[in-house]
């Protein structure tokens, strides 16, 4: 394992210097700005997006039962990313004037259509959890 | 500042920071981390590979001749890459969530631990910033989104190497931690514990997989047969004139008055002189049909049926030899694809097109009228749209 562990440890610093070669190759100011949003990106995740699902956890969870908090998981699992990843189809930040063929599906009602599947889904794949789980007991709560 | 008051500056900052034993443990811990990390590491490993297959495609001379078969291979990588960087959101996200209170953990205070301490520390620093920032780039880039001063293409690159060097690095770090998880099973086996509410790791775990299978499918599986329509988050639905969508229209790119001119001639020039063609010449010569698809990085592909004249007949009226790179430019006056380089292997290929229609019709305006480049296995920014003049030039 000790082999494995070097032989990963060199590899990976390869890279980073391969990374840092082509960081260099940028102009100052856009290296500059290339930091800026790398640990912009630590500070929103960290800061913001965790500690507000923490959050929401520390809310909701205890008012819930077993099956309920199930229910919960699972739909914040499904939607929770899906909605990070289509931030700029729904926004349509990038859409243009002269091009109808960007951004063109019907985004708006088929994320609401996912999301109210999913809940769907997981509500079902809670209380069928739940059950085979227990047979009677807690779903009730 | 002294010793001391680093020490009470460290007390200080005990007292307020959280504990990291004070999270709720369920569903945390190595045995979630080292499963889904598997499937994250999977997915940037293909996101990593296929995005530097496409930084080589997009050389104007590429250090290994890249092969023109199959035609697909440019729009399989492409779709491969935005996919798997897609599925790593929800992968990446667990995970972190995962080890998220182990950001509080207390640094050691002997010197070599300490060390050893911020090194992995700076490491996992890097890595997290780095894949989000792979992951917000990516995901904006394929929606034509550019919220930064800095040029998508060599960032995203450079970056990528970066992500994939910091993840090398920590599976090293954490390659004992990984075995031990991997061996448990997920759950702790035998009844659970009365009283209970807590969904349990298999829960989370498929719930995550679900969710890495919903974004891929909900958002990229318009190059899928059938999916098309399910594929209701795509940055494009596939339709566009002539059943092609468009990147980039000839009003975007300052042409849209010059491919109506009637005095347009294609020049050609070469080893031996040059030519000039008017467009009924060209649609004179002997024409060659190819279904290739039109594949960008940004995660899109439409396959369809062209027709025109083999750039290779064309280089060579004025002396390419088999041996020369093929150098197309467009009307564009601006712009980082006015441009591109055709590798001699390119030019051979008797399927590289100087493409006089699309569907049987003319170009639209939009897709390059009066000409453009088509060829086999090439990325889509480098199919240069509104060809004025080919070069023949040494490889």
């Amino acid at each position: 394992m000790r082999a494995a562990r070097l032989a990963l440890g060199a590899l990976g610093l390869a890279l980073l210097a391969t990374g840092a070669v082509w960081l260099l190759r940028l102009p100052l100011p856009q290296l500059a700005a290339v930091g800026g949003w790398v640990a912009g990106g630590i500070v929103v995740h960290d800061g913001v997006l965790v500690p507000l699902v923490l959050l929401g956890g520390a809310l909701v969870g205890p008012r819930l039962g077993r099956r309920g908090r199930g229910a919960v998981l699972r739909l914040v699992v499904l939607v929770g990313p899906l909605t990070l990843v289509a931030v700029p189809v729904l926004g349509r930040f990038g859409a243009k004037a002269d091009n109808p063929t960007l951004l063109d599906t019907p985004a708006v009602p088929g994320y609401v259509v996912i999301v109210l599947g999913a809940a769907v889904a997981s509500g079902v794949a809670a209380r069928r959890a739940s059950r085979s789980a227990h047979g009677r007991g807690e779903e009730g709560r | 500042m002294t010793p001391r008051r680093l020490d009470g500056l460290a007390a200080w900052l005990d007292a307020r920071l959280p504990d990291p034993q004070r999270f709720d443990g369920d569903g945390r811990g190595p045995r979630t981390a080292a499963r889904v990390g598997v499937w994250l590491g999977v997915a940037f490993g293909l996101a990593f590979v296929t995005g530097l297959y496409s930084h080589l495609a997009q050389l104007p001379s590429p250090p290994v001749p890249l092969p023109t078969a199959p035609a697909w291979s440019y729009r399989v990588t492409q779709g491969v890459h935005v996919a798997a960087g897609t599925a790593a959101v929800p992968l990446l996200l667990v995970k972190l969530w995962s080890v998220y209170p182990r950001l509080f953990a207390r640094p050691p205070r002997p010197a070599r631990a300490l060390v050893l301490h911020l090194l992995e520390r700076a490491s996992i620093g890097l890595l997290v910033g780095a894949a989000v920032f792979q992951v917000v780039t990516g995901l904006a880039n394929s929606a034509q989104w550019y919220p930064w001063s800095f040029g998508f293409v060599g960032a995203h690159g450079a970056v990528g190497w970066v992500a994939a060097g910091a993840l090398v690095v920590h599976v090293g770090v954490k390659l004992p931690v990984i075995r031990v998880a991997l061996a448990e099973p997920a759950d702790d086996p035998g009844p659970e514990p009365a009283g209970r509410t807590r969904p349990s790791r298999r829960t989370l775990l498929r719930a995550t997989w679900a969710s890495a299978g919903l974004a891929v499918v909900a958002t990229t599986a318009t190059g899928l047969p059938g999916l098309r329509r399910v594929a209701v988050l795509a940055v494009r639905s596939g339709e566009g004139p002539q059943g092609v969508p468009v990147n980039r229209t000839a009003l975007a790119a300052g042409v849209a008055d010059l491919v109506r001119d009637e005095g347009w001639r294609l020049t050609v020039t070469g080893p031996s002189g040059s030519r000039s063609l008017t467009l009924a010449e060209l649609q004179g010569m002997s024409q060659r049909a190819a279904s290739l698809p039109i594949a960008c990085v940004e995660g899109w592909s439409a396959s369809a049926r062209w027709t025109g004249v083999p750039v290779r007949e064309l280089a060579t009226l004025v002396g390419w030899t088999g041996s020369h790179d093929v150098v197309v430019r467009s009307m564009q006056t601006r712009g980082a694809y006015r441009e591109s380089r055709l590798p001699a292997g390119f030019v051979a290929d008797p399927d590289t097109l100087l493409a006089l229609t699309l569907a049987g019709e003319p170009l639209h305006p939009d897709h390059g009228y009066p000409c453009r480049l088509i060829a086999p296995a090439r990325p889509g920014v480098l199919q240069t749209k509104w060809v004025h003049r080919l070069e023949v030039v040494p490889a």
